[in-house]
């Protein structure tokens, strides 16, 4: 049963129907009969947690961190309200899984937040969508409320129970920082999007000053099947610790850019050729395997690696989110490293001053070399900053921007000293001076 | 700043704003600012000062809360813009697929480069990756997407938008 290649039979199970993101689809695959039986036998809370933490379910909004253990922080004795937020703010580069639930599956989203709800004790509920959505998937989440509503599925005295939770759609207004779930607080109590000091963590202190848990949308829409298939069902796929399907969105230099909804463990081979392989029958360079934030890993250790959170790790890199960004044997990686630092220069929200100054310094010096007026000292610098930025700031914004330029430079340096001798690479040939040290560098200067 | 000027938040969005004052706990209103934001961009294009007075008139908040989030937030936009807000994306996976033509495409025909305005088109200076990777090179015209941009298909759609009513 381990690694059996299962496509799309969790948060993706209604697209092979032709209205994939309508009620009925849901419901005809056996969509909302594990709420309706969580509200017919209310069983305890721990039990339900019980199961997730038992299935290995990991967070998928990029952390991995277990959900039924952040469920279980919760403290079940307090009488304080607690909110369940859902974290649809979908703006890693090279992600876009979310929408993909948000648009065919929102009714497993809606499931899944309701069994959370009713697992940490929540009576309302949040789903923050990013403002750029507001005249796309914010349409399809609005409609599959409504469905559930008018089907007293969610509001007051759920299925004439005493069971009551409010499920509520909210819209951002454009910031990748609101993607961290501390800022994300801050944005829906209607402010800029800072980040807080952590401790204490949302689950003591979260939003409105209380008790709250925030998922990311796959998370949630993965566990109704959990539970009515139970963690056993879930763990039997993937591998031991990186347990059940991942959504990889797979996009860059491919025939089939998609998503793909695969058990974790899957080789990566096998993901890109489910992506069609490098286009036009190129040579695999280097992979971004978990979004922008993370370190980038040469084609050659990505073809033996499995798509799974410890071997990422082993590769040199992390599955965040599960964007997989292919690039082959063209590309140029200065060019593509002066993008992502843009990006974080962009992004920072200026609280921390390592990562307000640090982005900029990192993208002001890559863009130098690029420009061809880079020094040698240029690229120490560069080379310098990243460790003045991780571990420096409130939240993980800062590490997301130094991590890339790291392995960029540690795996592609030939290419920046290409750019500082004011040559432009030649890719074909980056082997030839693969091996070039910064003191040859400068004998082949003079 | 012309401060005798003053912006009336219609009944329609007034309404809208306190249906949306409905989704938080009763004391809570600055969660209403970047939706009250949202509705006034809508009808006015950008956000002026006075629309941000009249927000925070209408929460009963200092202006400097609606001010702040005004100026935060990417989507709001608070000098004058053309008519139709044009974002290509060149985010990383798009810019592995050609977005950096795309957009010099879209300079070319509209005449104007990113970030600056004509009548009719704003074709914004987007940073941010628009989540629609696997459908690159793309763009958001109004908030619509476009996905697997080619320049037939870039032809068609402001030929769409050229001759709208």
């Amino acid at each position: 049963m381990k690694n059996k290649l299962s496509i799309n039979e969790l948060c993706y199970s209604t697209l092979s129907s032709d209205k994939p993101n309508s009620f009925d689809t849901y419901v005809s695959q056996g969509g909302y009969e594990t709420w309706k039986k969580i509200i017919k036998e209310m069983p305890d809370r721990k039990e339900i947690i019980n199961a997730v933490i038992e299935s290995g379910l990991r967070g998928r909004g990029g952390a991995g961190f277990s959900t039924g253990r952040k469920w279980s922080f919760i403290n079940q004795d307090s009488d304080a309200i607690k909110y369940l937020v859902c974290n649809a703010d979908e703006s890693e580069p090279g992600t876009c899984k979310d929408r993909d639930i948000l648009r065919y599956n929102p009714h497993a989203l809606l499931e899944g937040m309701l069994i959370a709800s009713y697992a940490i004790g929540a009576e309302t509920a949040y789903c923050y969508l990013r403002g750029e959505f507001i005249d796309d998937v914010y349409k399809s989440v609005k409609d599959a409320l409504k469905d559930a509503y008018e089907n007293k599925l969610i509001g007051k005295n759920i299925l004439k129970t005493n069971v009551s939770i409010d499920i509520h759609d909210l819209i951002g207004a454009g910031a990748y920082i609101v993607g961290e779930e501390t800022a994300m607080l801050e944005s829906i109590e209607g402010k800029k999007g800072f980040p807080r000091y952590k401790p204490p963590f949302p689950a003591v202190k979260g939003l409105f000053g209380s008790p709250t848990i925030i998922n990311n949308v796959e998370t949630l829409a993965s566990i109704p099947k959990i539970i009515s298939k139970g963690p056993g069902w879930f763990s039997s796929f993937g591998t031991k610790d990186s347990a059940g399907f991942k959504c990889f969105s797979v996009s860059g230099h491919v025939n089939n850019p998609g998503n793909f909804e695969i058990p974790l463990g899957t080789p990566f081979k096998t993901l890109l050729e489910l992506a069609g392989g490098v286009k036009d029958g190129k040579k695999l360079k280097a992979v971004i395997p978990g979004g922008s934030s993370v370190p980038v890993v040469p084609g050659d250790i990505m073809l033996n690696t499995d798509m799974d959170y410890e071997s990422i790790v082993n590769a040199g890199s992390l599955l965040g989110s599960g964007a997989v960004i292919i690039m082959d044997e063209d590309t140029n990686m200065v060019e593509v490293i002066h993008r992502i630092a843009r990006f974080y220069y962009s992004e920072s929200c200026g609280q921390c001053t390592p990562c307000r100054e640090g982005t900029g310094w990192m993208f002001k010096v890559i863009d130098k070399i690029l420009k061809g007026n880079g020094t040698l000292d240029d690229l120490k610098t560069l080379e310098s900053i990243p460790s003045m930025i991780s571990g420096s700031t409130i939240c993980a914004l800062g590490d997301a921007a130094a991590m890339p330029v790291e392995s960029f430079i540690k795996h592609y340096r030939s290419e920046f000293l290409q750019y500082i001798k004011n040559q432009k690479v030649d890719p074909i040939d980056t082997n030839n001076f693969a091996k070039i040290s910064d003191k040859e560098f400068v004998l082949n200067r003079k | 700043m012309q401060e005798n000027i003053k912006y009336n938040i219609s009944s329609e969005n007034s309404s809208k704003i306190n249906q949306w004052l409905s989704k938080f706990p009763d004391d809570q209103k600055k969660p209403a600012i970047i939706y009250a934001l949202h509705l006034i961009q809508k009808e006015n294009k950008y956000i002026k000062s006075e629309h941000v007075d009249a927000v925070a008139n209408f929460l009963g908040l200092k202006k400097i809360d609606v001010y702040e989030v005004a100026s935060f937030y990417s989507m709001f936009e608070t000098e004058h813009v053309g008519k139709h807000t044009i974002s290509v994306c060149t985010n990383v996976s798009c810019m592995l697929n050609g977005s950096d033509e795309i957009l010099q495409y879209i300079e070319n025909k509209l005449k104007i480069k990113v970030g600056e305005s004509s009548e009719k088109y704003f074709l914004k200076d987007e940073r941010e990756c628009l989540a629609a990777c696997c459908g690159a090179p793309m763009m958001q015209v109004d908030h619509k997407y476009y996905e697997n941009l080619t320049k037939e298909k870039i032809d068609l759609i402001l030929e769409g938008l050229e001759n709208e009513k």
